[in-house]
């Protein structure tokens, strides 16, 4: 009884609030009569003759709408699972389409380096901060690639703020060490070190990548993580203090997702509607970044130079991808082993 | 102002302050309870006051209250820097920050002053400042006995500055500080009462440097003692070692007698103060299996993965391979449970802080993670080192806090916190 009670008042409720916001409602079916009170899921209700579109939401269902949906398509009442898990296995060849696409940013990587040292040689500041940033996006755009490279990530890229001394620290290195000289008028001469250091550090990477290996679950997780580490590193300003790079950065991001998300695209085909919401939101993005872009004349402008509604712009657009993209590792469930099991059947297991 | 002018004011103001109180609290009380008829406006009000004010924690005594009293409903904490040109103004300003905490967390009403000088409380609380639970705890920091003072050689044996771990972004402008100052109450008013009135006679002397204002959440059961909730949604400080058995507080939270521990430490105790930033947008984006095998415990009940009850032990020795509990949850990291751990436990506080949003419009808000304990490199260190890279760490940023060395509470009204040191 109680079951039936809340469904009918989310239903209500539901209504009421769709109407209050004036965004489309998904469908008419709070029908009166003795009929169970259900939703149709978007995907399936332009076959239905018996339901009334009047436009399709933007997908800002409350968490009672979305219940309501996931038990209509599923027929699943609890918080069960309603998607047959994956198969590792499946996940082989969108890693390997990752790893070769890796090998082709590392070695874009390495050849941004070359220009840099050559720069630097021959003290052109400019030219070398062109070649920093371009050795930045390559970088960035491995995405997912960085979190399999271990020490190797924070001798390219490590943040200064995490260590003791901050920049005066010895062990601070590799990109931001050349960031900060390039953008607060240290003399080229001085970054030539660096410059080697980091140099053979992304041979070395350009090594790696060719056998990196990426878990069917960590794979799945990336496709919205390498946009999380945007948001809180990237767009926050604390990852490329000096340049001011964080708008472009997010926007390498937000390539490096694309990529994860194309390879995924055939294992995500028919599991819940994940593919469809994902693609808008990040189009949306795409254009949100363009349009910042055009505002300043075609260039990506530092951080700083952003106007508070370019920020909220792009900080919105941004939010309303992630919220779409945390579903695919969800809907890419890989199989377990087995359940874990709980601290009463340990003790049974041990007893034996 | 007159003789008789001050005293026609006190009258008029004790009757306005008592009626004030009795509008306010008496709403209520009044129509359900009998007795209510009996009494007068101002009996009312002090019985109201009393059930919802009246918790009384004595300044005085062996050791500062804050410590092992239960994290009240919000505590700010304020890191000060000295400005004071000698020891003696350092001393002086130490000695009113003792005087008047004594004189809050009392208490009463506070006397009057001529009518046409400021008066000598801000009235925030009115003319009773009803006690409320209110602990003040003074600390000092490891820059406090650099050379300034002539204190380098009674610094405590464990104190120093605090080092960042390799998943902090300290900042410096919100870490460190000469003294530190922790204001507990039952109410935001009286908390932010007391700093108010605290930093009033110290300004020569202590400068603030930084501050965080935390809450906790309110019991929401299900039973008194389970553990109230972090802004991650779980259950925060389950596994604390037990306050009343002052055994284990003297092996694990006061300072050790000797062993290079000056003599003025005793009855002490060290304090790490970390102000977590915990990026709550993502976390809100993770899986809730993901999230709990992070935690190593059930989000809901608090209970250990595959156990009922949040008090629960969570038998690692049944699950050597982490097959239940993953071997990197923090639990797990955080507290083994093993022989060789049981002495690197800390006695954990913890309130939550929400300071709006930052430059990207995310929600800034964080644990005021508070821990004491009686050696930081033995206990907080070691285990802070274990979390060192545990899955968790892409979703917190710790941003800023602080080694602290709180002494023993003052003796008596004569005393002050911090007199051993400079005995």
């Amino acid at each position: 009884v109680s079951r039936r009670k809340a469904l009918k008042n989310a239903c209500v409720g539901a209504l009421l609030v769709l109407a209050a916001i004036g965004l489309g409602a998904v469908v008419a079916a709070c029908g009166g009569g003795g009929e169970e009170h259900v939703y149709h899921p978007i995907s399936t209700v332009s076959a239905r003759p018996d339901v009334k579109i009047t436009a399709v939401t933007g997908g800002a269902n409350s968490p009672q709408v979305e219940a309501l949906l996931a038990e209509e398509r599923t027929g699943n009442p609890g918080p069960g699972s309603d998607l047959e898990p994956l198969a590792p296995s499946r996940f082989r060849r969108p890693v390997a389409e990752y790893r070769a696409y890796s090998v082709r940013q590392a070695r874009g990587v390495g050849g941004a380096v070359r220009r840099l040292r050559a720069a630097l040689a021959a003290g052109d500041v400019a030219a070398a901060r062109r070649a920093w940033l371009d050795a930045y996006d390559h970088y960035l755009r491995l995405g997912a690639a960085y979190g399999a490279l271990g020490k190797l990530d924070e001798e390219i890229d490590g943040d200064p703020g995490r260590l003791p001394g901050g920049t005066r620290s010895p062990e601070f290195t590799g990109l931001h060490r050349i960031e900060m000289g390039l953008w607060t008028g240290e003399a080229p001469a001085e970054l030539r070190a660096p410059a080697a250091y980091l140099a053979a550090k992304v041979a070395r990477l350009q090594t790696v990548v060719r056998t990196i290996r990426i878990g069917p679950t960590t794979y799945a997780t990336r496709a919205h993580e390498i946009l999380e580490d945007a948001q809180r590193d990237m767009l926050s300003g604390v990852d490329a203090p000096w340049s001011g790079a964080g708008l472009r950065a997010t926007y390498d991001s937000l390539l490096a997702t694309e990529f994860v998300v194309d390879t995924l695209r055939p294992l995500l085909n028919g599991r819940d509607s994940t593919i469809e919401p994902v693609e808008t939101e990040d189009a949306r993005l795409q254009e949100a970044l363009a349009q910042v872009r055009r505002e300043h004349g075609g260039e990506w402008p530092r951080l700083a130079a952003m106007t508070a509604s370019q920020h909220r712009l792009v900080d919105g657009r941004l939010g309303a991808a992630l919220e779409r993209l945390d579903a695919i590792p969800g809907a890419l469930e890989v199989a377990r082993a087995q359940p874990a099991p709980t601290i009463a059947e340990q003790k049974r297991e041990r007893g034996r | 102002m007159s003789e008789f002018g001050r005293r026609a004011f006190l009258k008029r103001a004790g009757g306005v302050g008592l009626g004030g109180l009795a509008a306010g609290y008496g709403l209520g009380a009044a129509t359900t309870d009998a007795r209510a008829a009996e009494e007068t406006p101002a009996q009312r009000a002090e019985r109201v006051n009393e059930a919802e004010l009246g918790d009384r924690r004595r300044f005085d005594g062996v050791h500062q209250g804050g410590i092992l009293t239960p994290a009240a409903s919000f505590a700010t904490f304020v890191a000060l820097d000295s400005i004071a040109p000698g020891v003696g103004e350092l001393t002086t300003a130490l000695q009113a920050l003792s005087q008047r905490a004594r004189e809050l967390t009392e208490g009463g009403a506070f006397p009057a002053r001529e009518y046409d000088e400021p008066p000598y409380d801000s009235g925030t609380l009115g003319p009773d400042v009803a006690p409320d639970g209110l602990t003040v705890t003074i600390a000092f920091g490891a820059s406090l006995f650099d050379g300034r003072y002539g204190l380098a050689a009674r610094r405590p044996a464990h104190l120093s500055a605090m080092r960042p771990f390799p998943n902090d972004r300290l900042d410096p402008a919100r870490t460190g500080g000469d003294v530190l100052v922790q204001i507990a109450a039952g109410h935001q008013d009286t908390v932010g009462h007391a700093l108010r009135e605290l930093l009033k006679p110290v300004r020569g002397s202590l400068q603030p440097r930084w501050t965080v204002a935390g809450f906790t959440g309110a019991q929401r059961g299900p039973s008194p003692h389970s553990s109230r909730r972090n802004h991650f949604g779980f259950r925060d400080g389950t596994s604390n070692p037990d306050v009343t058995d002052p055994k284990v507080m003297d092996r694990l939270v006061w300072a050790a007698r000797g062993g290079g521990e000056p003599a003025w430490t005793a009855d002490g105790t060290y304090q790490v103060v970390r102000a977590i930033r915990m990026h709550v947008e993502f976390w809100d984006r993770v899986g809730l299996l993901e999230q709990e095998e992070m935690i190593g415990r059930k989000r809901d009940t608090g209970a250990p993965l595959g156990g009922e009850g949040e008090f629960e032990n969570p038998r690692y020795d049944l699950d050597p391979k982490g097959e239940r509990i993953p071997l990197e949850a923090h639990i797990r990291l955080a507290n083994p449970r093993e022989p060789q751990t049981i002495d690197q436990r800390i006695l954990r506080r913890a309130w939550n802080y929400s300071e709006g949003f930052d430059a990207d419009g995310q929600l800034n808000v964080g644990l005021l993670f508070v821990a004491f304990n009686q050696d930081i490199d033995r206990q907080f260190v070691a285990i802070q080192e274990r979390l060192n890279g545990e899955p968790m760490v892409d979703y917190v940023t710790p941003e800023g806090g602080g080694y602290f060395f709180a002494p023993a509470a003052a003796r008596d009204q004569r005393d002050w916190v911090g007199s051993g040191l400079f005995a």
